[in-house]
């Protein structure tokens, strides 16, 4: 029964990790940028909740929709404005100009926000139900859940649409796409938009499950990198698998070895990877 | 540009010796403080105790020593909460800042490797940061510390323990793996032994990792009476929230050293924060005389009007470690580091924090509060007595109004 629990714990926790890592993993497969501001902008999103619940009454589950468009505007103005100038530059440019923004918008945050620290705390934030004698948090299985549909919506958007297509056949052969009328500076926009956006949505359900700081967003960096490399940069379910797996993976070493052990765990899993499938875990979309 | 230049060098000049002037007649206290960063929460108090100390004191007519007048000066570095990064600050505060003298930052690890650079140059530091004992166990003669040795943070709770009805047998200890947090466990590994309590489940998690399912899991698998949880702040507001959203009720309390007292923490979790235990080392009562302030609560009162926040015991420990300096200063009758470093050892003062009197490895040792909060508010409950009565046993969290 024990061991059920934790894997479900482990299965739920992995959802959001999955979902906090699919703007990652799209914006790395796409534009080929490591965005090292991407907790950073799940930091954000959060906060966009925290205030729409906090300041305005608006129900999480309501905010989260707005927050989201929210986030992928400002990805998009970031992207047009900011990061298009160096997107065809040496890959250390572009982490070089993210880990600057990470900073920036950090501390812009702290003098925003303060760096008193906040929960998202609608009155069914603690809500569970029991199957079968184990606890699901209602929140966490909503995360869950939000995170699949998202993964969903992301798949449909890049295999069977236009603008998905367009998307992937600019990753793929960028003078081709030009030719056949792509809009890179365009599609490159949207596409760290969408990043930016489901960063939003994984930081207003992180807020409800967990806590905001100005400063949690290195740490969902890292575990957003460590993600999108096991679950692969080409497929949102693999991503979301990816963040199941490493989920699990902390949740039993957490039983059998302790918690202090996770970190070791997930970014032990990452060396491992890397060094089995290379090949699997550079290809891009 | 001749004219230029020479106004300038006029203004140099100026600069030069108006700074010799302040350099004769002020005392440089130095700190490096996290003031940005994760622990920037909690840094602020440190920052901000200092600050109106110093403006207290010097508005006061500042520190004599003999039959002169000084200022204090304060300086106070931002170490971005990197413990690496503050050991530089403290090396360059003392070393090229030339201050006279070194205050504390927040917290043990950073205590405890700051102390280093006070015992290398043989500056003395006071420090309200660090409670653990791995700071005052490595025989150092110029670090003191006005928080209460961490082994001991729950001795008050335990002994309260034994006297309620029905008195918990079984017991999870969760501790972080940082230092203040490490030893906080192992002294109440043996406090507990000695109250004839078992230690059901003992885990310890990384420190600021704020996931518990896996622990809290166990925690209700093995259905313990009590959870005694050391940690800091972001990750204590998580455990609460997650031992409510998976419905994990030990049968009669639970405990934290850290967040309880400190108003933000109660505002993060709304209701949630009910019937939680913690404990301090100060409360802002107004039988603590001061000096400066009068008593304890009108500290606080002057505190939270100027800075909007309410302090806690991290502000008034800060206020205490200049309290202590000045007060050494002033007894040993000059500024040098040898003479106020004897004098700090054998201060003996009341303060706004507590009686001053360091013990010989330099920590002051201290009772601790037993503190709930009962219906949103901060009761103090048990020291070597009942205060207030105790809501307990705390309820299952299906059967809260």
């Amino acid at each position: 029964m024990l061991l059920a629990q934790i894997l479900t714990n482990g299965v739920l926790l992995g959802g959001l990790y999955g979902l906090m890592a699919l703007g990652m993993a799209l914006v790395w497969g796409v534009l080929n940028i490591v965005n090292l501001a991407h907790g950073a902008m799940i930091m954000l999103g959060g906060y966009a909740v925290y205030y729409l619940f906090a300041g305005l009454g608006v129900d999480p589950f309501l905010a989260l929709p707005i927050a989201t468009l929210g986030m992928f505007v400002f990805g998009y103005l970031l992207q047009r404005f900011v990061l298009n100038l160096v997107v065809r530059s040496a890959m250390l440019n572009t982490l070089l100009i993210t880990f600057g923004l990470n900073v920036v918008i950090t501390y812009l945050a702290q003098l925003a926000f303060s760096a008193d620290f906040r929960t998202i705390n609608p009155g069914y934030a603690g809500s569970n139900i029991a199957v079968f004698g184990i606890t699901v948090p209602l929140v966490n299985f909503a995360a869950f859940a939000i995170a699949i549909v998202l993964a969903g919506a992301i798949w449909l958007l890049l295999n069977k649409m236009p603008l998905g297509r367009a998307i992937r056949a600019t990753s793929q052969n960028l003078i081709a796409a030009r030719l056949y009328g792509v809009n890179p500076r365009q599609l490159y926009a949207v596409t760290f938009g969408i990043g930016a956006a489901l960063a939003g949505a994984a930081g207003g359900l992180y807020g409800t499950i967990a806590h905001l700081t100005p400063y949690i967003g290195a740490s969902l960096t890292a575990k957003s990198f460590v993600i999108a490399i096991i679950g692969g940069l080409s497929n949102p379910f693999g991503v979301i698998l990816g963040g199941i797996f490493v989920g699990v993976a902390e949740s039993l070493t957490a039983l059998y070895f302790g918690p202090t052990y996770s970190d070791v765990i997930s970014f032990g899993l990452l060396v491992v990877v890397l060094i089995v499938r290379p090949a699997r875990a550079l290809r891009t979309a | 540009m001749r004219h230029s230049m020479t106004a300038l060098g006029a203004l140099a000049l100026l600069a030069a010796s108006t700074s010799l002037a302040s350099a004769e007649d002020t005392i440089k206290l130095g700190a490096s403080v996290q003031l940005t960063g994760p622990s920037a929460n909690t840094g602020r108090y440190y920052r901000d105790a200092y600050q109106m100390m110093v403006d207290k004191i010097n508005a006061a007519g500042g520190v004599k020593v003999g039959d002169k007048s000084y200022k204090l000066q304060l300086d106070i570095l931002d170490n971005q909460s990197d413990v690496n990064l503050s050991v530089r600050q403290y090396v360059q505060l003392v070393s090229s800042d030339k201050v006279n003298f070194l205050l504390g930052p927040f917290a043990s690890n950073f205590a405890l490797n700051d102390s280093s650079v006070a015992e290398k140059y043989q500056v003395p530091m006071v420090q309200g940061g660090g409670a653990s004992t791995e700071i005052y166990t490595r025989g150092y003669k110029y670090i003191f510390g006005t928080l209460p040795p961490a082994d001991d943070y729950y001795a008050s709770t335990i002994d309260m323990l034994q006297k309620l009805d029905p008195a918990p047998k079984t017991v999870a200890l969760v501790a972080a793996d940082d230092s203040f947090d490490v030893s906080v466990a192992k002294g109440t590994r043996k406090l507990l032994k000695e109250a004839g309590m078992t230690v059901a489940i003992d885990q310890a998690f990384r420190d600021g990792a704020g996931e518990f399912a896996s622990i809290l899991s166990q925690i209700k698998s093995a259905g313990v009476d009590a959870i005694l949880w050391s940690g800091h702040e972001t990750d204590a507001l998580n455990f609460i929230r997650q031992m409510k959203s998976l419905n994990v009720d030990p049968k009669t309390f639970y405990s934290f050293t850290v967040g309880v007292p400190t108003a933000d923490f109660r505002s993060a979790l709304g209701g949630d924060a009910n019937y939680a235990f913690g404990m301090t080392s100060w409360l802002p009562d107004e039988s603590l005389k001061d000096k400066w302030y009068g008593d304890a609560s009108q500290f606080a009162k002057a505190y939270s009007d100027k800075y909007g926040y309410q302090p806690d015991y991290h502000a008034a420990s800060g206020a205490a470690d200049l309290e202590t300096f000045v007060y050494a200063i002033e007894k040993a009758g000059s500024l040098d580091p040898k003479a106020v470093r004897d004098a700090i050892a054998k201060s003996d003062f009341d303060s706004l924090y507590a009686h001053i009197k360091y013990g010989e490895n330099g920590q002051i040792v201290l009772p601790q509060i037993v503190v709930q909060i009962q219906d949103g508010k901060l009761v103090p409950v048990y020291t070597d007595k009942i205060l207030n009565k105790p809501q307990y046993p705390i309820p299952a969290w299906g059967k809260r109004g």
